[in-house]
């Protein structure tokens, strides 16, 4: 399985030093093959390729411009050979700005508690915007990933969507890649995206009355505001664990639910 | 037949048709998800055996059954469904909730598309808990509910429009 683009693997990446790296007898440290798709991208997209990376044996990630976008698709297809369309979606790169007070009441437990800057609703959660392989400048990210059978390789591309909420438009794929058109009217509905040229953008999964975009950062969990997480009452001991620590977390776990309930 | 309009009969048939009543129900599946493959497991398998219980679970349509086991999430698209499904059956009308995700929306009471709790929708007779429940958790509680139909006035179960027998 090829490992996604993500700030969490990124830096796991970057904390391993590069002669640990070479020293594990899989390691490759150049991959041709990917290489080379990559210069052949390069050389017909020109400065349009705005970024890359490679995880050698693994994947490579392209981050194009946004007007590029469809330009980059047809490349991918007609002169990379990636026949396969695998996915398209979006990511919204911006820190939760309800801080951690999402978190359950076991995270809680097993992370510490947040400080109160944090906790508050709106307040500076301030963890640095992530943007993941091949950079990004904005808080909004494409993604797309073609696969080439013949050649055994994928390559995710990606493209900066802008800052603004309600500004968000892509050219559409489903010209090059039919099967970009369910995708496409997920990422509609779930982050609020506008392809211009979809054929048929309406709701996929959520009822067509749903107010919102589910995936978007700011997009509250109202239950779980009204609600403390209830399945701790049910923890039980793992086995071999000490039971007297776990009862006393759990009491605490049982306050902070009363506590919070209350207010 | 008379005797049986909206399930109205003297006493001693009504004893006797709750016993007839309680060994046929057939019982239309709703499979929604994981807790599904259970409920398979519980009717076609020939460890657990459900229809020893008299229970049949093959009617072609929701307007041929007497019992709906609804086992799996019910999204908040699919609801509307769900109860107009339910609406097409004829009365008197069971309802078993199986599973966490029936019950009250189980490990996703905090999604943004999933309906919390069948109840929420419809009248449930009896809730199967567990994540998901073994089968032999289904097949207790179709002998709750058929402890509950022994003892019931039909006329009583009776919600929707009367039955006219020309």
């Amino acid at each position: 399985m090829s490992r996604l683009s993500s700030a969490d693997s990124r830096a796991t990446s970057e904390e391993i030093p590069a002669t640990e790296a070479a020293d594990t007898e899989e390691a490759i440290e150049v991959d041709e093959a990917r290489e080379d798709l990559l210069a052949d991208l390069r050389a017909e997209l020109g400065d349009a390729l705005v970024d890359t990376h490679i995880d050698p044996g693994r994947e490579v990630w392209a981050r194009v411009s946004l007007e590029s976008w469809v330009a980059a698709g047809t490349f991918a297809r007609d002169g990379l050979a990636c026949h396969f369309f695998d996915f398209l979606s979006a990511i919204d790169w911006m820190p939760s700005p309800f801080g951690r007070d999402m978190n359950s009441q076991e995270d809680l437990i097993v992370d510490g508690a947040p400080d109160s800057a944090a906790q508050a609703p709106g307040g500076a959660a301030a963890d640095e915007q992530a943007t993941g392989y091949a950079g990004g400048d904005t808080r909004f990210q494409l993604l797309a990933r073609v696969h080439a059978p013949s050649r055994g390789l994928g390559l995710i591309l990606k493209a900066d969507l802008g800052d603004d909420p309600d500004l968000l438009r892509a050219a559409t794929w489903v010209p090059v890649y039919a099967g970009a058109a369910w995708h496409e009217r997920e990422a509609w509905e779930m982050f609020g995206i506008d392809f211009e040229g979809h054929p048929n953008l309406i709701h996929l999964y959520l009822p067509g009355e749903f107010e919102g975009h589910p995936l978007r950062k700011d997009f509250p969990l109202l239950s779980r505001r009204v609600k403390p997480w209830p399945g701790i009452v049910d923890v039980e001991p793992m086995p071999g664990e000490d039971e007297a620590t776990v009862d006393t977390s759990e009491a605490d776990a049982n306050e902070d639910a009363t506590e919070a309930a209350a207010e | 037949m008379g005797l049986v309009e909206s399930g109205k009969m003297p006493k001693p048939m009504t004893k006797l048709l709750n016993l007839s009543r309680k060994y046929s129900l057939w019982m239309y599946q709703w499979g929604l998800a994981c807790c599904g493959i259970e409920m398979g497991a519980a009717l076609a398998s020939p460890r657990y055996d459900m229809m020893r219980l008299g229970v049949i679970p093959f009617p072609a349509s929701p307007r041929q059954a007497d019992l709906i086991v609804v086992s799996g999430t019910i999204t908040d698209k699919m609801a509307p469904s769900v109860r107009r499904l339910y609406e097409q059956m004829p009365d008197p009308k069971y309802v078993i909730s199986m599973g966490s995700c029936t019950n009250c929306g189980g490990p996703y009471w905090d999604s943004y598309s999933v309906t919390k709790g069948l109840d929420q929708i419809i009248p449930v007779d009896v809730y199967i808990p567990g994540c998901p429940p073994r089968p032999e958790a289904l097949l207790d509680a179709i002998a709750m509910l058929q402890a509950q139909i022994i003892d019931e006035d039909p006329a009583e179960r009776w919600k929707g429009e009367p039955l006219v027998v020309s």
